[in-house]
């Protein structure tokens, strides 16, 4: 390689690496630029469909996605609209649910001293009501700061995604010029197909929690069990999350199934909800939808979660995943490349 | 499909029309019309006969796909056997193409063709899947290519499926060109060859 492009491929990198390393030091702009780049990147093949066409066959996919929109959104505003009266209801019986768990768990110590004569001394129930007590202290602290983050994202937001819409073409082109010869062709190639999985990915995703959650809410509805639309939208929301996300959503149901006095809510019924709902999602929805995008070995997919949970919480725990399907095809080409050079 | 005719075309199905000046537009045509002196991109492709099918408009529309790569003298465009994903015309300058590229050794291999402005190389990066380049290219002075990629092929045939079916069409015939001149090749070779064993 000559020197000339040696010294723009340094270039290249300090450029990249300074970028990465702004991101890291302003996380307050760099995450509402990271979030707008997303929506951005999922908004874009419904773009294509609303600015071609037809002005008839514009305003059918208009109609259409708005329909899709609402339905996908109704179960956040009715969980919103009684959001207050749920969560003081909840908070009331919080000492109720210590009581049950504690009462379960002890008859459970005794199951397990009496057949194993095993002493179980740790106590989760109490660890755990603790844990719950101290974080929500912890959020009602932090309210101010996040009504704060909230009026600023809220600003800067459809600001990016204004300037992604209108000025992303010349603003990559710009990016690719700057790109160096020698790594120009696989850089593009890899960075369109980042952006087009990712985008895929994360719309996937979503379709996927829609489709669960209406199964979960019709399905609770059917059985009359209490806070269909809330459990619907917690199910929903939670399996974004591969592998561990059907079992967090599954979780506010048996506790609401607990404090529960009335003899017509039933534990069988909900657990064969939200089986069936899983059942539908993991042969149906999950390898028509998502599987073909990201095609990862599930442990890959469990560690990235633990991974993504530690460097970026529940935000982290979402986006991992493409990131990882990007390495992973970063990794691939590297390594073809180096078998054929090599 | 001309320009003019589009937007009769559009008007026709009830689309709305730009009711303002696409600057971008007017500095195309300025630049492709005979009054301006530089060689456009409109004027450059206008020259490529495999390209001769496109209309003024989808000439037009056809070099916002494109990207200008710059190459200094004896810069490596790509080598043997690296993954190959586009198609490359040569807007100014000229490459110097090898065949036998030695990777472990800075050697380039034995000099196969050079070929100059107008003249195009790497096609089937373009429609391959997992392609690998049958040849190293080196630029032999200072050279301007405009480079078309998977990604961008992707994205034409998208926004505008028939220049991207033409465009399918005219690299394919590049293709079938380059075949049958490698099947007369080969027939020759063939020949010289059982001539050379008669002849022993």
């Amino acid at each position: 390689m000559k020197r000339n492009e040696v010294i723009k491929l340094i270039l290249f990198f300090f450029f990249l690496m300074t970028t990465i390393a702004f991101g890291v030091l302003f996380p307050r702009l760099t995450l509402p630029f990271g979030f707008s780049y997303i929506i951005y990147l999922m908004a874009k093949p419904f773009t294509l469909r609303l600015t071609t066409g037809s002005r008839r066959q514009r305003i059918i996919y208009s109609a259409l996605m708005a329909v899709g929109f609402t339905f996908m959104l109704f179960p956040l505003f009715a969980t919103l609209y009684n959001a207050d009266t749920n969560f003081s209801q909840f908070y009331q019986q919080l000492p109720e649910l210590q009581k049950i768990l504690q009462d379960h768990f002890f008859k459970f110590k005794v199951y397990v001293f009496e057949r194993f004569s095993i002493n179980i001394t740790v106590d989760p129930v109490n660890y755990l009501i603790a844990k719950m007590e101290a974080m929500s202290a912890l959020f009602l602290g932090q309210i101010p700061d996040y009504l704060s983050s909230i009026l600023e994202w809220f600003l800067l937001v459809p600001l990016f995604l204004y300037f992604f819409f209108k000025e992303s073409r010349k603003f990559s082109r710009w990016f690719m010029e700057g790109i160096p010869n020698p790594i120009f062709e696989k850089t593009y190639v890899l960075f369109s197909q980042f952006n087009t999985k990712f985008g895929e990915y994360i719309i996937a995703k979503f379709i996927e929690a829609t489709i669960l959650g209406s199964i979960v809410t019709a399905g609770l509805l059917i059985i009359d069990f209490p806070y269909p639309f809330i459990l619907g939208f917690v199910a929903g929301i939670t399996n974004i999350l591969p592998y561990i996300g059907p079992v967090l959503g599954f979780v506010p149901a048996i506790l609401v199934a607990l404090l529960s006095k009335d003899p017509n809510v039933s534990m069988l019924g909900m657990f064969i909800v939200f089986s069936t709902a899983n059942l539908i999602d993991m042969i149906l929805v999950f390898p028509l939808l998502v599987s073909k995008i990201v095609n990862l070995h599930p442990i890959i997919v469990v560690v990235s979660i633990i991974l993504g949970s530690q460097l970026g919480g529940v935000v982290g725990m979402i986006v991992i995943i493409p990131f990882i399907a990007f390495f992973k095809l970063l990794f691939k080409e590297i390594y073809k490349d180096l078998s054929v050079h090599l | 499909m001309s320009y003019e005719k589009e937007i009769m075309e559009k008007l026709s199905r009830g689309e709305t029309s730009p009711d303002r000046l696409d600057i971008s537009i007017l500095r195309y045509m300025w630049d492709s019309s005979p009054l301006s002196f530089k060689e456009s991109y409109h004027d450059f492709f206008k020259k490529i006969s495999v390209l001769n099918s496109f209309s003024d408009n989808e000439v037009r529309l056809f070099t916002k796909f494109l990207h200008r790569r710059e190459f200094t003298t004896n810069e490596l465009i790509f080598k043997q056997g690296d993954s190959g994903y586009g198609f490359y015309f040569i807007y100014s300058g000229s490459v110097n193409i090898y065949a036998n590229h030695n990777a472990q050794s800075e050697e380039q291999g034995d000099f196969v063709i050079r070929l100059e402005k107008h003249q195009y190389f790497g096609e089937m990066g373009l429609l391959e899947e997992f392609n690998r380049r049958s040849a190293t290219v080196i630029s032999s002075e200072h050279t301007v290519l405009l480079g078309i990629f998977k990604p961008d092929l992707e994205r034409m045939l998208e926004m505008h499926p028939v220049l991207g079916a033409k465009f399918l069409r005219e690299t394919a015939l590049i293709m079938a060109n380059r075949m049958g001149q490698l099947t007369r090749e080969l027939i020759a070779m063939k020949k010289k060859l059982k001539e050379l064993e008669q002849r022993i």
